[in-house]
């Protein structure tokens, strides 16, 4: 049987480019050099001219025949203030971020249309931009929908228990600034999609590299005015998402240039497009207080979040959500008594925010980690000693946190020891001290954290799941879900869960790509595992129990004696009588009766062999504010040496120890920490997406925009703990977003380890080599201006 | 305005018309459909295009087509393969999970033989550093060097195919 895997190391996968159709047209978007201006017009009649040119399409052109982009997320139903807008996939009277499209060029080849783009006139009156969050707060700053009146798209304040009184016990109040730059994922394959209308069925597919198939139709039907039904949207091979393939506004664009042209349409869009106008994350600024004894413990946390949403945040893809849950993964893995949180989403003028690998809990849980470190500074513990003090403890589950989310399972102090363990902390420490004797400083940096994984919020991320199994005629079990395969081996373990589960041969098995027939929000926020995959169980064992009921029919046995294994179906009754499934599926489908199956099941309404199943998180039906349904938990250890005269930063050693349940694929859980660990060990030291002053993108492509390379990364060393979830069907919990949110924390954690003999409170990532200088050598002006650091 | 080359794709001599402007990565996915040579970020950053020129990796993105007149040109579809069978550097890339999303595969893989082909027992570093030219996102890198060791080892132990 050839594995997906080989099939694509073979040279042989199905990406979105590699799709050639007869009579394939090919688009290109013509983007906003401006990041703010009125868009006065648009002329394209040059362009239309061009050779090769089948059509140019221009916002205004689609005003009459297709609806404004839908609004994904509304937050007025969970108690913030909320402001939405109208977007439209192509800018109509207004450009708002450097890129935004204001055209799309089709014709007979990608040169063609790439030298015809160039032709498309446009004219602006360029306007000034708005290019950070604190501008975007200044009174009287420009602003990107005039009729808010001010550029805050969101706001809430939460309050959980008393804070005031929390601050009024404390020993000592620890100041904490965090700020995150902006960054992304960026998969190596951008988005793209082929788009062909069958005017026969009048079936409008797109066939692309799309993370949530189901989703994404709604958004197709919806924009193009077209019944679901009459649309259908299908995963191809897919070079990467980390979330950042959620969003399908572009697409709309591909798909209505296939209906008015009646000819297939392929998109891929270039790199640069796709970090100029996909989906932006982090951007963020904390500033806050936390109220602790003198012993370490945390009473309370008082602060203020503002998040920079980039352009609107509910129609391109959906991160309203971010927010709420920045907010509410606060507590981490800590008990603590009051909480505050002030938090802002504003728009700016930048690409919009949707989803990347943590989404919106790992801000708050990045935060929660600089105040632990933060207070472990200035009670004079060790960093992991703080964490224990604040720890859930282990006999307290399921926990119900402050903030309403309802924690599973765990053992926070088990896997911190673990990690103390693997990482030999005692002995780094010890060549921690010898190395500061030779002026040399290492650091070693600790990030512990509680991943909430697979969301069922009140929005359209609400977490719907459906899983069917199919016999065919010809004797292959087919397993169909929401599970996009897109290089997290969902195909591999919905294979094996159901070998083992109904006793069949892995070849004989086939996961078909990932289509919009099958509902569900798809693998976003870790929750393959915790709903699709728990979908698929349930339908495992409803499938193995109709196929015995079906076969102890046919031989007129009792179907609590049938066995399947090996792929055989096998009597109770009499060992010699067994059918393979190919026998028993033509029996069913070619002859059930008379003289096959029993009266009863021929009479009834289900005698075929298909079944099908849909699952929902226990946590979140019981609970409705815990919004996910599961809580792994991680710690990383990051070992690292930083050169105080370059300000460069290189990792001695790196260790991340991880507790998601139940492992059914050690493999594919490894390959998730190695792979998000490196995301966010990226993050940590050089991915930032910079903006001038007037809103033009600065890192615009790989060659600005940094993430780590083969010489970048550590080797690491992972270890595993299991402490199932007593929600999910086979007890997993999702895990694929901790390793990013760790890494990342855990090395500037690393490195402020490092500076501190220097006076150097780590505030902002990425801690670039020039930022590090920086703050070196502000550190020493203080110390020698006899000011406190 | 086209140029005729003359060139040696995976063993197979081919004269091809080509515009001089084209560049190996279209001249190998559009005119002779080698889809293993992916389109990433078409500037020289990523990696996905790597192509073996005369053995050498070079960035399809940014060789021109008419610089392989009189040249031979590899792609993993071009790798010597037992009949039936799977050259075990791409067999040891799946055994050691050093693939997730696979976009990045193909290019990996070449560099990978053509470093094998330089150096064949690369120290871990020695392989970081010849690697270092194509990008993986899902990987962390990790796997990737434990499934080149892997094939290196079963380089010098003679499995490779001539």
């Amino acid at each position: 049987m050839e594995t997906r895997e080989l099939r694509i190391a073979s040279g042989r996968g199905r990406f979105v480019d590699d799709i050639h159709l007869p009579g394939m047209l090919h688009l290109v978007f013509v983007g906003s050099p401006y990041a703010h201006a009125r868009l006065v017009r648009v002329d394209a009649s040059a362009a239309r001219a061009a050779p090769g040119v089948a059509t140019v399409l221009t916002g205004r052109d689609l005003l009459g025949t297709t609806d404004p982009l839908p609004v994904l997320a509304q937050l007025k139903a969970l108690g913030w203030e909320w402001r939405e807008c109208e977007a439209r996939p192509l800018a109509v009277d207004k450009v708002r971020f450097f890129g935004e499209p204001i055209a799309a060029v089709v014709a007979e080849t990608r040169d063609q249309a790439l030298r015809a783009a160039e032709r498309v006139e446009a004219e602006y009156e360029v306007l000034p931009a708005v290019t950070s969050a604190r501008q975007a707060l200044e009174t009287g700053s420009p602003l990107l929908y005039e009729e808010w009146g001010d550029n805050v798209q969101a706001h809430r304040t939460y309050r959980w228990g008393d804070v005031d009184a929390a601050f009024a016990r404390a020993d000592l109040v620890v100041p904490v600034s965090w700020r995150e730059g902006r960054a992304s994922g960026f998969p190596i394959e951008p988005r793209g999609c082929v788009a062909v209308h069958d005017p026969v069925m009048d079936l409008l597919v797109v066939r692309g590299s799309i993370q949530c198939p189901f989703r994404a139709r709604q958004t197709l039907a919806h924009v193009l005015r077209r019944p679901v039904n009459r649309v259908r949207v299908e995963a191809v091979d897919i070079g990467g998402t980390f979330g950042n393939k959620i969003n399908v506004w572009k697409h709309t664009v591909v798909a209505y240039a296939a209906l008015v042209t009646g000819r297939p349409v392929k998109w891929l869009e270039s790199m640069r497009e796709f970090i100029a106008t996909g989906p932006h994350q982090r951007d963020v600024s904390w500033e806050g207080e936390a109220a602790v004894t003198r012993d370490g413990r945390l009473l309370g946390l008082r602060c203020r979040l503002v998040q920079d949403l980039g352009v609107e945040v509910s129609n391109r893809g959906y991160a309203g959500g971010s927010l709420p849950a920045a907010c509410c993964a606060l507590p981490n893995a800590y008990r603590i008594g009051a909480l505050e949180v002030d938090a802002y989403g504003v728009v700016t003028n930048k690409s919009f925010y949707c989803a990347y690998r943590g989404y919106g809990k790992d801000k708050g849980i990045r935060f929660m980690e600089r105040v632990m470190d933060r207070t472990a500074r200035a009670c004079g513990l060790p960093l992991h000693e703080v964490r224990r003090r604040n720890f859930i403890g282990p006999d307290e589950f399921p926990y119900e946190q402050l903030t309403g989310y309802v924690y599973d399972s765990g053992n926070y102090p088990a896997v911190l020891e673990k990690a103390l363990d693997v990482a030999r902390w005692e002995e780094w420490r010890e060549k921690q001290r010898e190395a500061r004797e030779r002026g040399r400083y290492l650091g070693i940096g600790l990030a512990f954290l509680v991943e909430p994984a697979g969301v069922a919020s009140a929005n359209v991320t609400s977490g719907i799941a459906q899983a069917r199994i199919r016999l065919t005629p010809d004797g292959i079990v087919e397993v169909y879900s929401d599970r996009t395969e897109v290089g997290q081996g969902a195909e591999a373990s919905h294979r094996k869960v159901v070998a083992q589960i109904v006793g069949l041969r892995p070849e004989q098995i086939d996961v078909p790509a990932v289509t919009s027939d099958v509902a569900g929000i798809g693998p976003v926020s870790s929750r393959g595992s915790v709903y699709s995959l728990s979908a698929v169980v349930r339908a495992a064992r409803k499938f193995r129990d109709k196929l015995a009921l079906l076969a102890a029919s046919l031989w007129r046995e009792e179907a609590c004696g049938i066995e399947i294994r090996d792929g055989v179906v096998r009597s109770g009754a009499d060992p010699e009588k067994a059918l393979t499934l190919a026998e028993l599926a033509r029996k069913l489908y070619f002859v059930p009766g008379p003289r096959g199956l029993t009266e009863d099941l021929l009479l009834g309404d289900d005698y075929l062999p298909e079944v099908s199943a849909t699952w929902f998180s226990p946590n979140t039906a019981k609970h409705p504010s815990s919004t996910y349904a599961s809580y792994c938990a991680s710690a990383d250890v990051a070992v690292v040496e930083v050169d105080v005269e370059t300000g460069v930063t290189s990792f001695l050693d790196y260790f991340h120890v991880h507790d998601a349940g139940t492992i059914i694929d050690a493999e594919a859980v490894d390959g998730q920490i190695h792979g998000g660990a490196a995301q966010g060990i990226g993050e940590a030291l050089f991915e930032e997406l910079v903006y001038g002053e007037d809103g033009d993108l600065r890192t615009g492509s790989y060659t600005d925009y940094l993430f780590p390379t083969f010489v970048d990364v550590p080797p690491m060393e992972t270890a595993h703990l299991e402490t199932p979830s007593p929600f999910t069907e086979l007890g997993t919990k999702g895990m694929g977003e901790a390793p990013s949110i760790g890494a990342k924390a855990a090395v500037i954690s690393a490195i402020e380890d490092a500076l501190s003999p220097l006076g150097v409170n780590v505030e902002e990532a990425p801690a670039t080599a020039q930022r590090v200088r920086g703050w070196i050598r502000k550190a020493s002006n203080q110390r020698r201006s006899g000011g406190a650091p | 305005m086209n140029v005729r080359i003359v060139t040696e794709v995976n063993g197979q001599t081919r004269e091809l018309d080509v515009h001089p402007g084209t560049t190996l990565l279209d001249l190998l996915r559009e005119q002779l459909g080698i889809t293993s040579v992916r389109r990433g970020c078409e500037e020289g950053q990523c990696g996905a295009c790597t192509v073996l020129l005369d053995d050498r990796p070079v960035y399809g993105c940014l060789t021109l087509a008419v610089q392989a007149d009189g040249r031979r040109l590899t792609t993993v579809e071009g790798l010597p393969t037992p009949p039936g069978g799977v050259h075990p550097l791409v067999q040891a890339f799946v055994d050691h999970h050093g693939l997730q999303c696979g976009y990045c595969t193909s290019g990996l893989i070449l560099a990978a033989y053509a470093l094998l082909r330089r150096n064949e027992a690369p120290s871990p570093q020695e392989i970081r550093q010849s690697i270092s030219g194509n990008l993986c996102r899902c990987t962390g890198y990790v796997n990737i060097e434990r499934a080149v060791a892997a094939a290196a080892a079963s380089k010098t132990a003679g499995e490779w195919p001539r």
